[in-house]
């Protein structure tokens, strides 16, 4: 156990271990102090002077951010010294600000207008007569805008390019109230993880081109999740305004990917807002497949199963939730059984300046998952035995390409044109969005995801169609979960209430190699 | 007195002996005038020892901060680990003060003795002399004595390096002159850690003027008992201080004295007093960052370190700055301002917008558009800036806003009332 | 711009021959590369007069930098120039202690002298180029001007035009 430190802020009573930062041990107390430049995912910089507050026996105002506790000490966010620091760095930040907020993508999640309305002055005194500093727009590369007038010199995103990504391609160019970030002509801000500043920045000088002016803060519904872009298994908030998934940003989860996610999971949310949905259960009528209620197609599929003996093949997605492939397994646990799933690879790119957090060449959230409940790699095997099964299984694996002289139940979220013509039942199923669900990542940690949105038309969560034809059908995610985990040796003791926002670690979890 | 004029008989001629004298920069003729003997001495001593005589002489930083030089030395770590680095600071760029320029183009060696006595008190292996980049004539003739003492071999096995600096007042501040000698920005870094403990390279660091260096040998040479004893007032400030005597005067030039001698004596009979027809009006004593005093304040005070804070200001670099009734206090403040706008670095947002937005409302003022309500503004601006940044830049464009408002606010009023005609167009 | 146009010259490297042997010392003096940037830049504008985009990424090279951060230096310090400048660039000192030496008549009489219309641009001879500095800590010598690396004390705008005559 750490040595402790007792120390008072604000009059609470905070005990924490030795060398935590006042600003961190203040969190403990229930203190949010205003800062800008000081982030936990970067090394200190102390510029923005925000974050001042009064500490007994100190002869000036002290920033918070660089100081460690102290046994007895007392800090005092909110004297009237330290509000009048506040209030003054807020004036200054505010007299070259371009005030464009009714312009700007961080209004209504900007720091400056928060903390500005929370103790700013309400009034300006720099003369309307004084002209503003003004430089104009850059682009920096690939995905970001950098609006050098909103830009209050914090140097988070010089600070992550230095220390996280180890690139530094950004820097603070000129002296003075002339500064402002450069990047060199030749360079563009193309580093895989450097999306990223856009969330460091706390106003609106860095913005995201593919969020630009597509919605407001305020009417976004925002949504715990699960990056499904690789194997890592990062944490993220999906960001959906009217149904419609228009952002990813990061989700802090200290195990995991930290404060960061790559900019090809931050891209990674096209897909959930296709169109071309199964919208209803279908059922082969004759040469057509004809649209449905649940009743009948889960007849169907059972009628199906009972007349079918022998071997059956599973085809799913590695991106299918680990509910939905335990029960898919779970329901053909009578047969001569072969499950797999196919990845599609790519390019590892790590974050340098975190430990085992890369964008994976596995570009699935749950393989580690599928491989957990018995699912193999050997997708060719799979097809091969799939040609004498009895049934074949498909789970969201929409190009799977087969011949076989059985029965094909297909689980779809988009169209699946690969095996439509061959399936006997297509039962339209939920995505992750739309979905309460879990995935293993490549290290073996077990991760929640919410749902953001309803399904879309006549479409279910995958774990309830399966559920549905086994023998007591779950009522929910979380009880299908248990099910899961009372049965599966890997999973054993874990539960929704127990995996939380975090997750949890389950096996050695070396991860699979890349 | 400093070159180009002659000693001044009641000056205490140390530091000052060979200004104006080109052989003395000369490795020659400068063993030839006794130096190298210190240097000599002190690498017989234990390190301990020399830091030891350094702090009973009693000397402090002559950059600015006055802190006790042998005390500072002491800040090291004891226990050697790695290497320990010496940083001189010849950035000399404080306003009003020019005495570091005239002992490094005069007596080069004195420094370079300085340095190396200092490199082996902290046990330092490297010393880096952070030169400013505009001082050329200074840069040449180090650059020669250097290669002149190398050849003689007089360092042991200290090494001692010159480092160009490129124009930029804040790389005066110890850590931002480490960061510059590292090839970064010349941003101040958050202390702690301090330089003693991490500091250039990340390792244990100690920086000193180069008046401080340059008194160093004197005080090997002759004893601490010798420095202690120059002294006129108070007895925690000894030895001798250059003082730059400039602005609005007959002689200006560097003037060596005693420290607490009286301020009136250097102004009106070492250097010549007023131009004819003017009277003293101000006067800031220890380069631009330290509050301006009235004449009757100057007249009074006595120059050491605490004769001139009871007088109402602060001894800092010596710069002595003189304005007649001629000045105008407030163009002259504005003009300060717009030296620290100039040169802030940026990190903080007190100095990076609150010096522009001061240059901008004395500019305003000066065009004829000021309100009272301005002074009010500045004055609370001015509190903002104070004491709440990473270095005293900030602090130091506040303190002659202050001291100005308060002791020559009738100025300000007449800009502000059209009284007086504006001077510049807004 | 004419699609006919001829390509821009090649860039020349600033670092080969006797200026890399130059470099190669001064290396030794710092124990990491990064040390040695302002020194190199200095080399690279005495050699080119200034110091350009394809300049800072050379260095940048050399010294295991990124362009980004030479870059970075290069604008923090005033006395780096980023573009080419005037035959003979003239730094005049107008901070209060010679501003109330009459250092504003020395900037008007080298502008008017030299034919510069105004501070920071080249005079149409190319010859020129003045700016106004901060302190250049001769404060007791008024004015005082850098022109390049000469440093010229007491300066005053009676002997602006034998001084600029002299220079020319």
């Amino acid at each position: 156990m750490a040595d402790l430190v007792n120390l008072t802020i604000d009059d609470v009573h905070v005990s924490v271990p030795k060398g935590t930062l006042v600003i961190e041990a203040a969190k403990q107390a229930g203190v949010l102090v205003p800062h800008y430049c000081y982030h936990p995912g970067l090394p200190v910089a102390g510029v923005c002077r925000m974050c001042l507050v009064e500490i007994e026996k100190a002869p000036k105002l002290q920033i918070a951010c660089a100081t460690q506790v102290a046994d007895g000490m007392v800090v005092r966010t909110r004297s009237g010294q330290a509000k009048s620091g506040r209030t003054g760095v807020l004036e200054l930040l505010l007299i070259n600000h371009p005030l464009d907020c009714p312009i700007c993508d961080q209004a209504g999640e900007c720091e400056l207008q928060d903390f500005t309305f929370q103790e700013g002055r309400p009034a300006t005194r720099y003369s309307p007569t004084y002209p503003k500093r003004f430089n104009p727009v850059e682009d920096f590369g690939p995905d970001v805008l950098y609006v050098p007038n909103r830009c209050i010199l914090c140097t988070r995103c010089v600070r992550f390019m230095e220390d996280v990504a180890k690139e530094p391609v950004l820097n603070v160019s000129e002296r003075g109230d002339r500064a402002f970030i450069g990047i060199h002509p030749e360079a563009q801000l193309d580093h895989p993880w450097s999306g990223n500043v856009v969330d460091l920045c706390p106003v609106g000088s860095l913005l995201s081109k593919d969020f630009l002016h597509k919605a407001r803060a305020w009417e976004l519904d925002k949504t715990a999740s699960v990056c499904t872009g690789c194997s890592q298994g990062c944490n993220v908030t999906l960001d959906l305004r009217d149904e419609t998934v228009v952002r990813i940003r990061p989700r802090p989860n200290l195990e995991v990917n930290r404060y960061f996610i790559c900019d090809h999971g931050r891209a990674n949310y096209r897909w959930m807002n296709r169109g071309d949905r199964v919208e209803a259960p279908l059922v082969r009528v004759g040469r057509e497949l004809k649209a449905v209620d649940w009743d009948e197609a889960l007849d169907r599929v059972r009628t199906i199963l009972n007349g079918a003996g022998g071997s059956a093949v599973a085809l799913v997605s590695p991106r299918a939730s680990t509910e939905a492939l335990y029960f898919a397994r779970k329901l053909l646990a009578r047969f001569s059984w072969t499950g797999a799933f196919q990845v599609v690879m790519g390019e590892e790119a790590p974050l340098a300046g975190v430990p085992n957090l890369a964008l994976r060449a596995e570009r699935a959230p749950n393989a580690k998952g599928a491989e957990l409940l018995g699912y193999g790699r050997d997708y060719a095997a799979a097809i091969k035995a799939a040609e004498r099964a009895a049934v074949v299984l498909v789970v969201d694996d929409p190009d799977a390409q087969f011949e076989t002289s059985g029965q094909v139940i297909c689980l779809g979220t988009t169209a699946p044109n690969g095996p439509l013509h061959k399936s006997s039942v297509v039962l339209p199923m939920a995505t992750v969005v739309e979905e309460d669900g879990t995935f293993v990542n490549r290290d073996g940690r077990v991760q929640r995801y919410f749902q953001g949105r309803a399904t879309p038309a006549m479409a279910r969560p995958a774990w309830w169609i399966l559920g549905q034809l086994t023998e007591a059908p779950p009522e929910s995610a979380s009880a299908a979960f248990d099910i899961l985990a009372a049965d599966v040796e890997s999973f054993r003791g874990l539960s929704y209430a127990a995996l939380g926002l975090a997750g949890v670690q389950i096996g050695a979890g070396a991860g699979v190699p890349a | 007195m400093g070159y180009p004029n002659k000693p001044h008989p009641k000056e205490t001629v140390v530091l000052s002996e060979y200004f104006g004298d080109p052989e003395a920069k000369t490795y020659k003729g400068w063993v030839k005038r006794g130096g190298y003997e210190a240097l000599k001495k002190a690498l017989a001593l234990d390190p301990a020892a020399v830091t030891e005589e350094v702090k009973a002489s009693g000397l402090r930083g002559r950059g600015g901060a006055g802190f006790p030089t042998g005390l500072k030395w002491t800040f090291m770590p004891k226990e050697k680990k790695g290497p320990h680095y010496l940083c001189v600071n010849a950035d000399e760029s404080e306003p009003g003060t020019f005495k570091d320029r005239e002992i490094m183009r005069w007596t080069p060696h004195a420094l370079l003795e300085g340095t190396a006595i200092a490199a082996h008190a902290i046990r330092a292996e490297v010393a880096y002399i952070y030169i400013r980049g505009e001082f050329t004539e200074p840069w040449a003739v180090m650059t020669q004595a250097l290669a002149e003492a190398n050849a003689a071999k007089v360092f042991g096995n200290i090494t001692i390096h010159l480092h160009r600096g490129a124009g930029a007042y804040i790389c005066g501040e110890e850590t931002a002159l480490m960061n510059s000698i590292e090839g970064k920005r010349g941003n101040p870094r958050i202390k702690p850690p301090f330089p003693a403990v991490a500091g250039v390279f990340g390792k244990p660091t100690t920086i000193n003027n180069v008046e401080t260096l340059a008194a160093v040998p004197h005080i090997i040479k002759r004893g601490s008992a010798w420095y202690k004893g120059l002294c006129l007032s108070s007895p925690k400030s000894t030895g001798t201080k250059l003082f730059s005597v400039c602005g609005h005067i007959q002689r200006p030039g560097n003037v060596e004295v005693t420290m607490g001698f009286p301020l009136k004596d250097v102004i009106y009979e070492m250097c010549g007093g007023m131009r004819p027809g003017r009277t003293l009006k101000a006067c800031i004593p220890g380069g631009s960052s330290v509050p301006i005093l009235t004449r009757e304040e100057t007249e009074r005070c006595l120059l050491d370190y605490e004769g001139v804070a009871e007088a109402g200001s602060l001894l800092g670099s010596g710069g002595v700055i003189v304005f007649d009734d001629s000045a105008d206090m407030v163009y002259q403040i504005m003009r300060l301002a717009r030296f620290y706008a100039h040169e802030s670095c940026a990190q903080c947002t007190q100095c990076r917008e609150g010096t522009a937005w001061t240059t901008k409302i004395l500019e305003r003022i000066l065009a004829g558009k000021g309100q009272t309500k301005d002074l009010d503004l500045l004055l609370d601006l001015s509190e903002n800036m104070t004491g709440k940044t990473i270095c005293v830049l900030s602090d130091s464009c506040a303190t002659p806003v202050i001291s100005g408002i308060k002791k020559f606010r009738s100025e300000f009023e007449d800009y502000i009332s059209g009284k007086k005609r504006p001077v510049m167009v807004a | 711009m004419s699609a006919h146009a001829a390509p821009a010259e090649p860039y020349q490297p600033v670092f080969v021959g006797q200026t890399k042997d130059r470099l190669t010392e001064i290396l030794g003096r710092y124990p990491v590369k990064a040390g040695a940037l302002l020194p190199a830049l200095w080399l690279v504008q005495e050699e080119r007069g200034w110091i350009s985009d394809d300049a800072m990424a050379e260095v940048a090279d050399l010294l295991e930098l990124t362009a980004a951060h030479v870059k970075g230096v290069v604008t923090f310090y005033t006395m780096y120039h980023q573009h080419p400048v005037g035959k003979n660039f003239v730094q005049v000192c107008t901070t209060s202690c010679c501003n109330i030496c009459g250092a504003e008549d020395v900037v008007k009489a080298l502008l008017r002298e030299t034919g510069a219309k105004e501070l920071g641009a080249t005079s149409p001879d190319g010859k020129w180029t003045i700016i106004e500095v901060e302190c250049l800590g001769a404060c007791g010598f008024p004015t005082p001007i850098l022109v390049n690396d000469d440093f010229i004390e007491n300066v005053t705008p009676e002997k602006v035009p034998e001084l600029v005559r002299k220079y020319r």
